[in-house]
């Protein structure tokens, strides 16, 4: 699916002194395959951006266009569901007796059949490596289990595009690098993937494109290469490197991701 | 007689009421007035349960935890006068209708004067970067802005003891380095425990505390963990980006310490050298 955001406008608490404009007329858009990665600091909107895309958020001005379908005019059940959102800290809102019960709710709410609800919650317990963890309590689990049966909660709908907000935000290194591993996954599936995250350094290695929102506006959007060499603020650490070599005259190109930068520096001590 | 030290546990286990396996089993560790420690290890590892049990939230199962010579479970006042707890989730923490009160709130229950209280309030809100936020509910901020309004809450009591459980989880590359900044600065004067996922965060700790399955598995230096590969490997550890670069080359990994450490020492030891410039 095409997602599609135009001149999206938020206003918090219209009218009152604590009013908050965070988002100031944002554009953007994320196709099939494509993991788009939103980066930018506490505060800029990047929360209040993504709810917009499934319209849990409705806007003060702009459009939210579904495969160049107005958002508006589809049945909010049918959107939330082809636009599936992770929230931040998506464990607090687990509920249910087990696991298996707690990814199954959603699927069990759009009418599928048992046998078909069976293989969704199978299939997406065993995405994020969750499948031993079924017949358990949600709430005697680890932080990073909670987090994949939650995420497993929205895979079993079968969003066509999935967005996440800070999903690795308090997990540990190893359960990182399967999130970054399952959202490839998906992307190489034909979803559509929009990853939220405060960390560039994790972005950096799985983004398509890259977008920085600063203060409510879209600061720069474009290939990570392009976005991270021109914004050496939000470069991660291998941009930063190649950056100051660079800076002294060696040209060493405009490497992102941790494997070609480490071949391009190691070419460098090669001579 | 010396000091008792700041913390200190033995043989300590600790089970989840109703769960067959301990959370915590065998731990025993010291830390001394002053110390910085880092505690790391992978989810489920422990970490925050240690937290709950230094500062009496939960009660040792068997074994012993003593805060400057007290027990947390029978002496519980002398306990939280002296300790302040930064929780892992900051929704967990923030109680009062203002941000400004919510920084309050352990000062009123301390008994502080109103004078003094409002004064370092303000020093605290200021110290993480939310100056203009004191009006602000709690519930309308970011998941990062709550993360500091929770340790502001903990700067202002001035705890001689500070629990911080992944502090910095929540906050972006700026907000990271504001706080890390501050806890540098109270170095020493203070005992500071700090739970983490990112190692870069705890180079210059005095000692890292690796927790795995419950057990304490080694208790070493930050250089120490940062190059025995193995010990990183089998706790599930990853080398920051620029370590992890530096040891892809071939380079001491301990060195760099930012992207321009990096670039220099690369220059330095290529044969190209002498081309550039
Ligand atoms: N419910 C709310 N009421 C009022 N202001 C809010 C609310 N939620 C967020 N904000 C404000 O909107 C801005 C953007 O917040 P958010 O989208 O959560 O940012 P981010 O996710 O990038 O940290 C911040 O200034 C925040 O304080
Ligand atoms: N409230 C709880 N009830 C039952 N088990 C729990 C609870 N909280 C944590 N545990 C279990 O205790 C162990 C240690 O968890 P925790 O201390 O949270 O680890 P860490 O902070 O290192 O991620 C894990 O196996 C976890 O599943
Ligand atoms: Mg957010
Ligand atoms: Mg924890």
């Amino acid at each position: 699916m095409r997602l599609e955001l135009r001149h999206i406008r938020h206003v918090y608490s219209p009218g009152t002194p604590f009013q908050v404009e965070a988002l100031r007329g944002v554009s953007l858009s994320v196709g099939p395959g494509e993991v788009l990665g939103i980066i930018g600091g506490t505060g800029s909107g990047k929360s209040t951006l993504v709810q917009h895309m499934n319209l849990l958020l409705e806007p003060a001005g702009g459009k939210v266009l579904v495969d160049a379908v107005d958002a508006t005019t589809l049945k909010k059940s049918e959107l939330r569901r082809r636009v599936g959102l992770v929230f931040q800290f998506p464990e607090a809102a687990l509920f249910a007796p087990t696991v298996w019960e707690d990814v199954a709710f959603a699927p069990r709410r759009l009418g599928l059949e048992e046998a078909e609800i069976g293989d969704r919650v199978r299939e997406s317990l065993a995405l994020v490596g969750a499948d031993h963890l079924k017949d358990r309590s949600p709430f005697a689990l680890s932080g990073g289990e909670q987090r994949r049966v939650a995420i497993a909660g929205v895979l079993a709908m079968g969003p066509e595009v999935l967005v996440l907000d800070e999903p690795t935000s308090g997990l540990d290194p190893a359960s990182r690098q399967d999130l970054l591993r399952l959202i490839r996954t998906l992307r190489d599936t034909g979803t559509s993937v929009v990853l939220v995250s405060h960390d560039t350094d994790e972005i950096a290695e799985v983004a398509d494109r890259i977008c920085i929102l600063e203060k409510g506006e879209v600061r720069a959007i474009g290939s990570p290469s392009e976005v991270f060499y021109a914004n050496p603020d939000f470069a991660p650490a291998t941009v930063s490197t190649v950056a100051a070599l660079n800076e002294t005259g060696w040209d060493i190109g405009h490497p992102v991701r941790f494997r070609e930068t480490l071949r391009a520096l190691a070419g460098l001590m090669e001579g | 007689m010396p000091d008792p030290a700041s913390i200190s546990c033995e043989d300590l286990s600790y089970a989840y009421p109703g769960e067959a396996e301990p959370a915590l089993s065998g731990v025993g560790f010291e830390v001394r007035a002053g110390e910085y420690v880092g505690v790391v290890g992978p989810n489920g590892g422990g970490k925050s349960t240690l937290l709950r049990l230094l500062n009496g939230l939960l009660a040792a199962g068997s074994g012993t935890v003593r805060i400057a010579g007290h027990d947390p479970t029978t002496e519980p006042f002398e306990v939280r006068q002296r300790v302040g707890m930064l929780f892992q989730n900051p929704e967990n923490g923030l109680v009062a209708p203002f941000v400004e009160d919510d920084v309050a709130f352990g000062l009123e229950n301390l008994g502080v004067p109103r004078g003094e209280m409002r004064a370092r309030v303000r020093g605290a809100i200021e110290a993480v970067g939310l100056a203009g936020y004191e009006r602000r509910e709690p519930h309308t901020l970011s998941g990062g802005e709550k993360q500091r309004v929770a340790l502001a809450g903990l700067l202002a009591l001035e705890p001689e003891i500070l629990l911080l459980d992944e502090p910095t989880s929540m906050l972006d590359a700026a907000g990271r380095r504001e706080v890390l900044d501050r806890l540098r600065g109270l170095r020493r004067e203070k005992t500071i425990l700090h739970v983490t996922h990112h190692l870069e965060e705890l180079l210059d700790a005095d000692r890292i505390l690796v927790m795995n399955g419950g057990e304490l598995v080694a208790d070493v230096y930050p250089a120490q963990l940062i190059s025995d590969p193995d010990l990183l490997a089998r706790n599930y550890l990853v080398l920051p980006p620029l370590l992890r670069l530096a040891s892809g080359l071939g380079l001491e990994a301990k060195k760099p310490r930012t992207p321009e450490d990096l670039a220099r020492e690369i220059q330095h030891r290529s044969p190209r050298r002498t081309e550039a410039r």
